[in-house]
């Protein structure tokens, strides 16, 4: 689809894809410098960005974090070039500080800080909704509600920062970003945005002087923000009921009135510049209705800021409803049509019958076995959970295991047989563990164990590894080498000795690194189950902080360049249901390529999904499982 | 039969396990490293080996008595036995214990070919038992020498099957000598014949593998050659010289599933063999079988063992130290009992635990 971002008609009208469309909105500003860290739902962004690099003369990095990409977008702008850095809403939070004095300190080329924030955490561990970090740094902030905004809201963005000086976020949401919709394309630059020479007296200075100017620079968006095209009413001059909505709550409110034929009684305010609020726009229609009902995703964030607007003007005589509270909408989760449609509907006191969300129409009913988040076929966390609980059980000192952040967070479900004490956000498991291997001096005596993965290992573990080194905290921090940032679609990260933009890039060894702080490391593979679950076993009864790197490639990147090995079931061998097995395979290691014959009582490979890792063949108790050219 | 829950939950869970290994075998669900055996994941089998084969499950021992031993008269101190000799190897070998005399029956076996292989314990580090299958005199020389720090060998049987043997010489621990014989008592009707002599040895306690990082913690440059328990101390021969350690701080690392235990001298075995505590340098060799004395035999006609008559005051000492252990066995196991600590896994009121607890009572309040 990328040919759709680069192609050069103005006018015309795709279908896209809302990462699609923000690339699009990208390349049209002009930008000369994109660096993001992975994060669904914004994870295409950059990596179109990177595929694009050369063709449209600008450079993308997938940043080693977030606070990496923010900082050095910050001194792209410096240089005079436009730089868009990408986050998610966890993303956006390890860049608080950096955030915080650019707000400070202003840019100079335009810096556009897209934030993808996941509504229900679809693919997050939580729905922290992005606008608040805007309010508390003191930014302009875009929401696009549908995807022809996603676009055009970039290269606004762009303006708007370079007009006022300051980083401009641009927040969207799942249903944007991997949302699909009409996009019309507007004209591509001859050339991006070029360097601009940096003069002796030219700085970049984050000073608490420049707080009244951070302000300043709010009023002057505010202004132009009155006078924005993303913001405009439709309805009645005087509703019985005012609609406050932004990003995909307009979508849902829209629909909300047109299935309750409220066209004539209901009003909707469409805002897609939330802050600072256009606040003169709001009160022109707060004085035209006396309810208003503010729909938005996930916080009460808009509703506040109008809760705001009216407890500065004592004559409005308006009664708030949304999601504070509860007074309309959920506070928690995401909105979705019919929740809308209810509560205007019980707003405007009509009868609605909503379809149940969630209940499954009969028609689409067929007979799909429940089935739990696990990993995939093949995956050496599969084995590397195996071994780490089946240690830890062997140990029988209650080794706790603090988690972190990647595919391996689902180990700490039934996949990965509810190792993780603990989940937190990157770089969490280092840290925590840190603090609780300390405790070993007041008598806790539990071994303590902390994951993180290869990619989160050069995220965020650095510091913390630094500083479990330097305490010498009796504990155990194991690295899950797979080689890829697996969970985001194998971006590279600085293991990987190819960048985004497929040039040769300064890999480095993870193990130098930590043998570099005087830390112990040991190597060991996760498929050799017996061999690496007596590692662990005699790791953790050493007192100190030590390492070990469990490695061995995604397998399902693997497999693509290595081709598959057979894997088949001897029937024969095979025990089945009986005692001495107990269908291990399929039960209990429980990769999705070992699955069980009813009509046979055998065990079956599925040869559709097995990637031929031949672990579960060291694993059978009868020898029943075979791979071609012995096992692994 | 119950399975690997109940397993877990009656013997595992409650520290009774005796680490004999034989429910390792064949079983994916259980595992050990060093002395730790655990169910390592749940098991959904109902009706479990592991829970047929255990020493510490209940079981009628009477009864398995009866089948394997039925034609020889039955003493309550030591168990079912038809003579008692003091023994010792004509030609001393490199490491023996005591007499020498385990070394040199496994050997005869496999001379005459009454067994295809033996299932022994060794390794190069007295302080780190490892069992392994041996098929040859060389390879047997090698596990000479006592391991005081308790291995689950049994768990080796599987291997034996694997490599198709039929007749197999197992060398084992009182509990173990228990789990071979339930393994035949309780077998289901499909499985494969194996067909076990089982030399038993006598054995108090074993240790915790806790007692090596004692040791290394303690000796920290010193590399142990062997331990020996004479009377009244503990000798660790190290690479400096023999250093005692007291007795109760080694007590303190006995394995908890050893104080329940009631059979000092293997007494379900072909032959127990143990130490000739009044004179260093000779076994105190108990023939139980027909099995166990053609073994002895064959050993006498190859002229390889001295055997000599056992000492009557010797023999009542012996079962005083056997009648002992039950006695203490007993006490633990039905006070680990009334606190709902352990499930019983013997009927206390039968026969001849019954009159056991009811004579200690009277004489010392038990």
């Amino acid at each position: 689809m990328e040919w759709m971002v680069t192609v050069n008609e103005p006018g015309k009208t795709f279908l896209m894809q809302g990462n699609e469309a923000i690339v699009r909105g990208a390349l049209e500003a002009g930008v000369r410098f994109a660096a993001a860290y992975p994060g669904s739902p914004s994870s295409e962004i950059l990596t179109m960005l990177g595929h694009v690099a050369d063709e449209m003369n600008l450079y993308a990095e997938w940043s080693t974090n977030e606070n990496c990409a923010f900082q050095a977008c910050m001194g792209a702008s410096f240089g005079g070039v436009r730089a868009l850095c990408v986050v998610k809403q966890n993303g956006l939070l390890t860049i608080g500080d950096a955030l915080h004095t650019a707000a400070l300190s202003g840019c100079k080329g335009g810096v556009v800080l897209l934030t993808a924030d996941d509504p229900n955490a679809h693919s997050s561990t939580n729905e922290f909704d992005s606008r608040h970090q805007a309010r508390a740094a003191g930014i302009p902030l875009l929401e696009p509600a549908t995807f022809q905004e996603a676009k055009d809201m970039i290269v606004y963005g762009f303006e708007l920062s370079e007009k006022i000086g300051q980083v401009v976020m641009v927040r969207s949401v799942t249903r944007i970003c991997h949302g699909r919709g009409n996009v019309t394309l507007g004209e591509l630059p001859e050339s991006p945005s070029s360097p601009v020479p940096i003069g002796e007296w030219d700085k970049l200075i984050a000073i608490n002087w420049f707080h009244d100017v951070l302000w300043a620079k709010l009023d002057q968006a505010q202004e132009l923000f009155e006078e924005s095209p993303f913001n405009w009413y439709s309805g009645p001059e005087q509703p019985e009921l005012l609609i406050i909505t932004s990003g995909t709550g307009w979508l849902y409110s829209v629909e909300a009135v047109e299935t309750l034929g409220l066209e004539d009684k209901v009003g909707i305010l469409k805002l897609g510049c939330t802050w600072p609020l256009p606040e003169k726009l709001v009160l022109k229609y707060l004085c035209k209705s006396p309810r208003v009902l503010v729909v938005e995703e996930v916080d009460p964030f808009l509703e506040q800021n109008v809760a705001n607007i009216i407890a500065h003007n004592p004559g409005l005589n308006v009664q708030l409803y949304g999601r504070y509270k509860k007074s309309a909408l959920p506070q928690s989760f995401e909105l979705n049509p019919d929740v809308v449609l209810n509560a205007l509907a019980t707003l405007m006191d009509i009868t609605y019958q909503s379809s149940k969300t969630g209940e499954v129409p009969a028609e689409a009913v067929v007979n799909i076995p429940p089935r739990d988040l696990t990993f995939c076929a093949g995956c050496p966390h599969r084995a590397s959970f195996f071994l780490l609980k089946q240690t830890l059980r062997i140990h029988e000192g209650n080794g706790v295991v603090m988690g972190d952040i990647g595919c391996y967070t689902m180990g700490g479900q039934r996949a990965g047989h509810f190792l993780l004490h603990s989940l937190a956000c990157m770089g969490a498991g280092i840290n925590m563990g840190e603090g609780l291997g300390q405790l070993t001096r007041f008598g806790f005596n539990q071994p303590v164990l902390a994951l993180a993965g290869d990619s989160t290992f050069f995220h965020s573990c650095l510091p913390g590894l630094v500083n479990a080194r330097y305490h010498d905290s009796n504990m155990l921090f194991v690295i899950l080498d797979n080689s890829a940032t697996a969970m985001t679609g194998f971006q590279p990260h600085p293991g990987i000795p190819v960048n985004c933009m497929g040039q040769p890039a300064n890999a480095m060894s993870i193990e130098k690194i930590v043998e570099a702080i005087g830390c112990p490391v040991t190597v060991a593979d996760p498929y050799e189950i017996e061999a690496t679950t007596q590692v662990v076993y005699d790791l953790i009864k050493k007192p100190g902080m030590k390492v070990l790197i469990l490695r061995q490639p995604c397998a399902t990147l693997a497999v693509r360049s290595k081709g598959r090995r057979k894997v088949w079931v001897d029937p024969e061998l095979c025990r089945g249901d009986n005692c001495g097995c107990g269908r291990f395979c399929s039960k209990t290691w429980g990769c999705p390529g070992n699955i069980w014959n009813n009509q046979t009582g055998k065990a079956e490979i599925d040869e559709v999904v097995c990637v031929g890792c031949g672990v579960c063949a060291s694993l059978c108790p009868a020898g029943a499982i075979k791979v071609e050219g012995g096992e692994a | 039969m119950p399975g690997g829950m109940q397993l877990k939950a009656e013997v595992l869970s409650t520290s009774a396990c005796a680490l004999c290994g034989a429910c390792l075998d064949w079983c994916p669900y259980l595992k050990n490293i060093e002395d730790h055996l655990v169910l390592r994941f749940d098991c959904p089998v109902e009706h479990g080996r592991c829970y047929s084969v255990c020493p510490r499950t209940l079981t009628d021992w009477q009864a398995i008595n009866e089948r394997y031993l039925a034609d020889v008269p039955y003493d309550s101190d030591i168990g079912a036995y038809q003579t008692v000799f003091r023994v010792r190897r004509l030609q001393p070998i490199q490491d023996q214990q005591d007499g020498g005399t385990v070394s040199t029956l496994l050997q005869t076996a496999l001379d005459n070919n009454m067994v295809e292989g033996v299932l022994i314990t060794g390794s190069g580090d007295p302080l780190t038992p490892q069992p392994y299958l041996a098929d040859q005199e060389e390879d047997i020389r090698k596990a000479a020498g006592s391991r005081f720090l308790a291995s689950p060998s049994l768990r080796k049987i599987m291997e034996a099957r694997e490599k198709g043997m039929e007749k197999l010489a197992v060398v084992g621990r009182p509990c173990q000598v228990q789990a071979l014989r339930k393994m035949d008592y309780n077998k289901p009707a499909d499985s494969p014949p194996l067909d076990v002599l089982s030399i038993g040895l006598f054995c108090m306690w074993s240790l915790s593998w806790s007692f090596k990082d004692y040791l290394a913690s303690t000796y920290p440059d010193l590399t142990f050659l062997r331990m020996a328990i004479p009377q009244h101390a503990v000798e660790l021969y190290t690479n400096e010289g023999i250093k005692q350690i007291p007795v109760e701080t080694v007590q303190s690392y006995i394995r908890p599933g050893c104080r329940y235990c009631l059979d000092m001298t293997s007494e379900l075995a072909d032959i127990s063999v143990g130490a000739f505590e009044p004179e260093a340098g000779w076994n105190t060799v108990i023939v139980r079988t027909e099995r166990g004395r053609e073994l002895l035999d064959k050993a006498r006609e190859a002229n390889l063992l001295q055997i000599e008559e056992y000492p009557s005051e010797e023999l009542e000492r012996l079962r005083g130290a056997s009648h002992n252990k039950k006695v203490r066995g007993l006490r633990n196991i039905k006070q680990a009992v009334d606190e709902q600590k352990l499930t019983p896994f013997i009927d206390l009121s039968s026969s001849p635990y019954r009159e056991i607890i009811a004579e200690s009572s009277a004489k010392e309040g038990f």
